[in-house]
């Protein structure tokens, strides 16, 4: 469904993606780990046309996007639930919600339909409906950033740390949804520097460091391998 | 107590211009972060427009406003694409430095065809309105109540809206817009359209108790900036408050103090103010 071809990402001289090989096929659900600083966020904006790159190709189900403009990737099924969660922080949480589904606005039943789906995924949204996006909590906010994204009905839904800056229980529960988004039909990329948490769920990971990807390999592989054992799950 | 009524009916009439130029201003602001100094050449031409087209075709005021409108709107969107555009990546200098050459340019441009000399737009009526003992010429009446439907019609679009929607969440938070799939180009060119077109109606308006001439535009882009550095950068509220704030200073100041120092109070509003409250007054309502 996704496949990258030696990306390459320059910030000036600094060079953020060091010529990156990666495939998610469909109906996947992919970790990145890596810690920060790595280029995981670098990659996902370069994934969604928010960067451009230096070199290397990026194919969404065939097609090259490495050149299409973030609304043309967004139209074509890879949304992106992006790190900081960049919601619209002054407006009401239906609202965020709703334009999460803007490249389907002319659809007004199904944004409908699926706006109910959201709801009922996490009741507490419609409670807070109307609500500013950006007087809840961290963990509510996360779920906004992620019905947002879901608005868009996603073929690919690229989630760059869900769970940064969430308590424990939160983080437990973000990654569950994650889960039955992804049982749901829903090809996923996720990165993630909660290790363990983030491999539980997975079906296959990739390990990345300045840049590079270091380590690719099955959920058990990675779980048992000594590296990411020492680097990221510490024990 | 009429006297008094005069002076608030100035101020509303005033504000209600303001406020508008200062909505154009503050929409382009949020979403480009480009202090636009060629809005005042937006206003100028809106009402060059608009003289021209009642002065020498004899069309009716209504028609000649939205005409001036739709004209200037897309003068708006042209130096968007042709001049913001291409620079959105330079330093923010470059921008501001575009922005006044393209105000002189249309200055010049306007003297090139309609001359240096005033000119008047006819009223389009010229009742005096008696209620009780208060009196109030109808022209004003007309700008204050266009100036609150068009505010508040704006609000509507930019709250209630999609296509509005997507003008403040670019405001609020650029790279969250693009990744749910809002053209950023799409965003841009309405923005100005709506900037162009607010300048032109608020132009129009006032031209009838006003002069037309190729500087027009300079005392109140000037006053449109304090009004939305008052307001706070980017805030649609700040700028209506904010327009009326200068507004009814202007106006009671000219009446109280002096009139020669009508032009002095904005100014000397915006210095107190800001040293009071250095964020502006809605520092963050769209950001």
């Amino acid at each position: 469904m996704l496949q990258l071809e030696d990306v390459k990402l320059n910030y000036g001289s600094f060079r953020a993606l060091d010529g990156i090989n990666l495939s998610v096929r469909e109906g996947e659900l992919v970790v990145m780990l890596g810690a920060n600083g790595a280029g995981k966020s670098s990659m996902f904006l370069a994934i969604s046309g928010l960067r451009k790159l230096s070199g290397g190709k990026v194919r969404l189900a065939g097609t090259d996007i490495t050149r299409a403009s973030p609304n043309t990737i967004v139209s074509r099924g890879l949304v992106q639930c992006p790190e900081g969660r960049k919601l619209f922080a002054s407006m009401s949480v239906e609202r965020n919600l709703m334009l999460g589904g803007y490249v389907h606005r002319a659809d007004k039943a199904g944004l409908k339909t699926r706006l109910e789906e959201i709801y009922e995924m996490f009741p507490i949204l419609r409670e807070k409906r109307d609500d500013h996006a950006g007087s809840l909590s961290g963990g509510q906010q996360q779920m906004v950033a992620i019905g947002r994204a879901l608005m868009g009905r996603p073929k690919l839904l690229l989630l760059d740390e869900p769970s940064l800056g969430l308590a424990p229980l939160v983080v437990r529960q973000v990654l569950d949804t994650i889960k039955s988004i992804n049982a749901g039909g829903t090809t996923v990329l996720l990165a993630e520097q909660n290790a363990y948490a983030a491999l539980q769920i997975a079906d296959r990971g990739y390990v990345m460091e300045s840049g590079r990807v270091v380590l690719e390999g099955s959920r058990e592989e990675l779980l048992n391998n000594e590296t990411v054992r020492r680097a990221y799950i510490g024990g | 107590m009429n006297i008094f009524f005069q002076q608030v009916l100035n101020g509303l009439t005033l504000g209600s211009v303001y406020s508008l130029v200062a909505l154009g201003l503050t929409l382009v602001y949020g979403i480009l972060h480009i202090p636009n100094f060629a809005h005042g050449a937006f206003y100028m031409v809106g009402a060059y427009i608009s003289f021209y087209l009642a002065g020498s075709f004899g069309l009716n005021f209504w028609l000649a406003m939205l005409c001036s409108a739709a004209a200037v709107a897309v003068l708006a969107m042209l130096s968007e694409r042709l001049i913001f555009h291409p620079l959105r990546n330079a330093p923010a200098l470059h921008d501001m430095i575009a922005a006044i050459g393209l105000l002189l340019f249309l200055e010049a441009v306007v003297q090139a065809i309609w001359g240096a000399d005033f000119h008047r737009l006819p009223a389009p009526y010229t009742q005096i309105l008696r209620f009780a003992d208060l009196t109030a010429p109808a022209q004003r009446i007309l700008i204050i109540v266009a100036a609150f439907i068009l505010m508040i019609g704006l609000q509507i679009f930019l709250r209630r809206t999609t296509t509005g929607s997507t003008i403040v969440a670019m405001a609020q938070n650029r790279e969250g817009a693009a990744l749910v799939g809002i053209d950023p180009v799409k965003v841009s060119l309405l923005t100005f359209a709506i900037s162009g077109a607010l300048a032109a109606v608020a132009a129009t308006l006032f031209a009838p108790i006003n002069l037309i001439f190729p500087a027009m535009g300079h005392l109140v882009i000037l006053k449109a900036f304090v009004i939305i550095i008052l307001g706070g950068m980017g805030s649609i509220p700040g700028a209506i408050v904010g327009g009326m704030i200068i507004g009814f200073a202007e106006a009671f100041g000219a009446f109280y103090i002096s009139p020669a120092y009508k032009d002095i109070i904005a100014f000397a509003l915006l210095v107190i103010i800001l040293s009071l409250r250095p964020q502006g007054l809605f520092p963050s309502e769209v950001r």
